[in-house]
This record gives C-alpha cells, structure tokens and sequence, in this order.
C-alpha cells in the first residue's frame, strides 16, 4: 500500500476535510498532532509540526532547527471519471481550487486545497496509457 | 434457414489462464503471504533535471521506468506506487497555471516507502551516493530517514516498529 505524508497546521480540520470532500476514511487519530487517513490503496499520514522532544517523529523540526511545513507543489492525484462534475460538487461544497480545469497532454487536471494549502490533484486521464489502474493491473498478470 | 433458438445461446467465451491472479487468489484465502496486489495510488513530484530524477528512483530506490513519454515527462512504478516525475514550466503536468505560477520541487510533504531493514538501506543510499535530510528519527511505531533527490524533493523510508498498523480486512472494509 502506497503511504504519503503531508504536514497540516491543524490535524482535525484537516481530517473532516478529506473525510467530507475525498471520501477518506479514517484509521486513527491517536493524538492530535496525528491522524492515518485510507482511500482506496493510498495511505494519507497527515501531522502537525511538533517540537523536537516531542514522541512522535514525523514532523519534528530537522537538526538544524528547520520546521516543518505544509505547502510545496508536490502532490498525490486522485483518478476521477468525471472532473467537471467532481469539480462542481467540490465547489459547490466550498472547496477552494488552486486552478481551474488545466488541460494536459495525458489528461485534464485540477488542483484542489487542503485547509492548510496542501495541493490534491483530481486527475481525469484523456489517453489509455494515463490511467492509473493500466500499466499496473498488466505489470501483475505477469 | 437459421435455428431460432440460436438468438438465446450464449456466445462461446475463451478462458485464458491467469496463473498471477490464481496464485494471487491462492494466498488471500489461505491467509499467506503478502496480501493479493490492491489499486495503485499516484504522486506527482517536479524535478528539474528529469534524466537524473529517473535515474535515482530507478537505480537507487527499485523503481521502475514505465513511460517517459516526453522530455519533461516520466510515469515510474515501485509496488503499488506510481510516481508522475514532472519538469516545472513544461507540458507533463508542469504546466504554468493560468495564473503564471510555476509549479518547483521541494516543500515537506513526501511519499514514504517502506524498507524491510531501515539501517542497511541508508547504509546502503550513502555508500551510493545519496543525499540525506536527516539521520534516522525513532518515533510512534516507526522509525524514518529522509532521502533527497536530485531536485531536492523529500523521500520518507521508513520500517515499521512495535505498534505499526497493518492493514488488516476489517481496516481495509
């Protein structure tokens, strides 16, 4: 199972967010800097900054003092069938976007925002060989 | 003159034999093994240098060059894990976005890979040549280090320690 990590300033704002508009669904939340999120095959570890003697280890400050945080363009993406009307329904439910519906060589895309700025890609593929499910499912009938 | 009956028979359809999904199926009803491949989940990274971003994935942490279809493009698979390597200002997914911003490398948000033994593998990346963020952190039930690539994108490996949670069929419903 594939894991991503992205750093939110606060845990439960986040957690409803991915909850509510992405259809996550939530493993834990053992502390409130920490909450393990599932969707499908992708684990989504979402933590809040902590102080260097802080127990939990995934959003310490670096050795040098450097702090943690959210944002950056780095991203997962989320394959959907229909992206204007995922786009809508996010929309209509106050999402904010970073774009609008970008067109691209493989596929169309839009960025959404996390309440702390993270970026979540909605991805529709416009070519067979964009799907993410393709290249994946022949690699394992080998 | 045709059998009308013919129009209720159904079409003969050839079985093709699936060796990979039958072992597949095998080990999830005996409770072996690793559990049967699920859905791949996908992550974008933008990187300056595309040939030296495939390269270090490939070479250095297993995966898999599928498509490169494009000079600013290249789509690599480890596991169930899909990487989209991105050139920023490019068509590939690093298209300037219509208000001018161009998406860059870097930030703090990563993907985490998962390696069976945490200190061979940084032994292993340093002795290789690789750039590392931090020394190993010790947490909740995992320990971690973070890699950079050549971009200076933030890769997690981590190994699981006394509390992990394992996906199991009741967390996996």
């Amino acid at each position: 199972m594939a894991t991503v990590r992205y750093i939110v300033n606060d845990v439960d704002a986040s957690l409803a967010f991915y909850r509510e508009h992405l259809a996550f669904r939530e493993v834990m939340h053992p502390a409130p800097q920490f909450a393990l999120l599932v969707r499908d095959d992708l684990r989504l570890a979402i933590v809040s900054p902590v102080d260097a003697g802080h127990p939990g280890g995934g959003s310490r400050p670096m050795p040098d003092g450097t702090r943690q945080e959210p944002g950056g363009w780095n991203r997962f993406a989320l394959e959907v069938d229909d992206l204007d009307g995922t786009v809508d329904r996010l929309a209509a439910a106050g999402v904010t976007f970073r774009s609008g519906i970008i067109d691209g060589v493989g596929g169309r895309q839009a960025l959404v925002q996390d309440p702390s700025g993270n970026l979540i890609e909605l991805f529709q593929p416009t070519i067979p060989q964009a799907h993410e499910r393709a290249a994946f499912e022949e690699r394992h009938q080998q | 003159m045709p059998d009308p009956l013919d129009a209720l028979r159904l079409p003969v359809v050839p079985v093709e034999p699936r060796p990979a999904f039958a072992a597949a199926l095998l080990r999830q009803i005996s409770g072996a093994g690793e559990p049967a491949a699920g859905q791949p989940a996908t992550a974008r990274y933008f990187v300056t240098d595309l040939d030296a971003a495939v390269t270090f994935y490939r070479d250095l942490l297993g995966f898999e060059e599928e498509l490169r279809s494009s000079p600013a493009f290249a789509m690599l698979y480890r596991g169930d894990l899909r990487l989209l390597l991105s050139v920023p200002g490019r068509a590939g997914g690093g298209d300037v976005l219509p208000d001018g911003s161009v998406p860059a490398p870097g930030g703090w948000n990563r993907i985490a890979l998962r390696v069976p033994d945490l200190d061979t593998a940084v032994a292993d990346l340093r002795r290789q040549g690789a750039r590392f963020r931090t020394g190993i952190i010790a947490g909740i039930a995992v320990r971690h280090a973070l890699l950079h690539d050549p971009a200076g994108n933030l890769v997690e490996l981590f190994e699981p320690a006394p509390g992990y949670h394992e996906r199991t069929p009741e967390s996996a419903s």
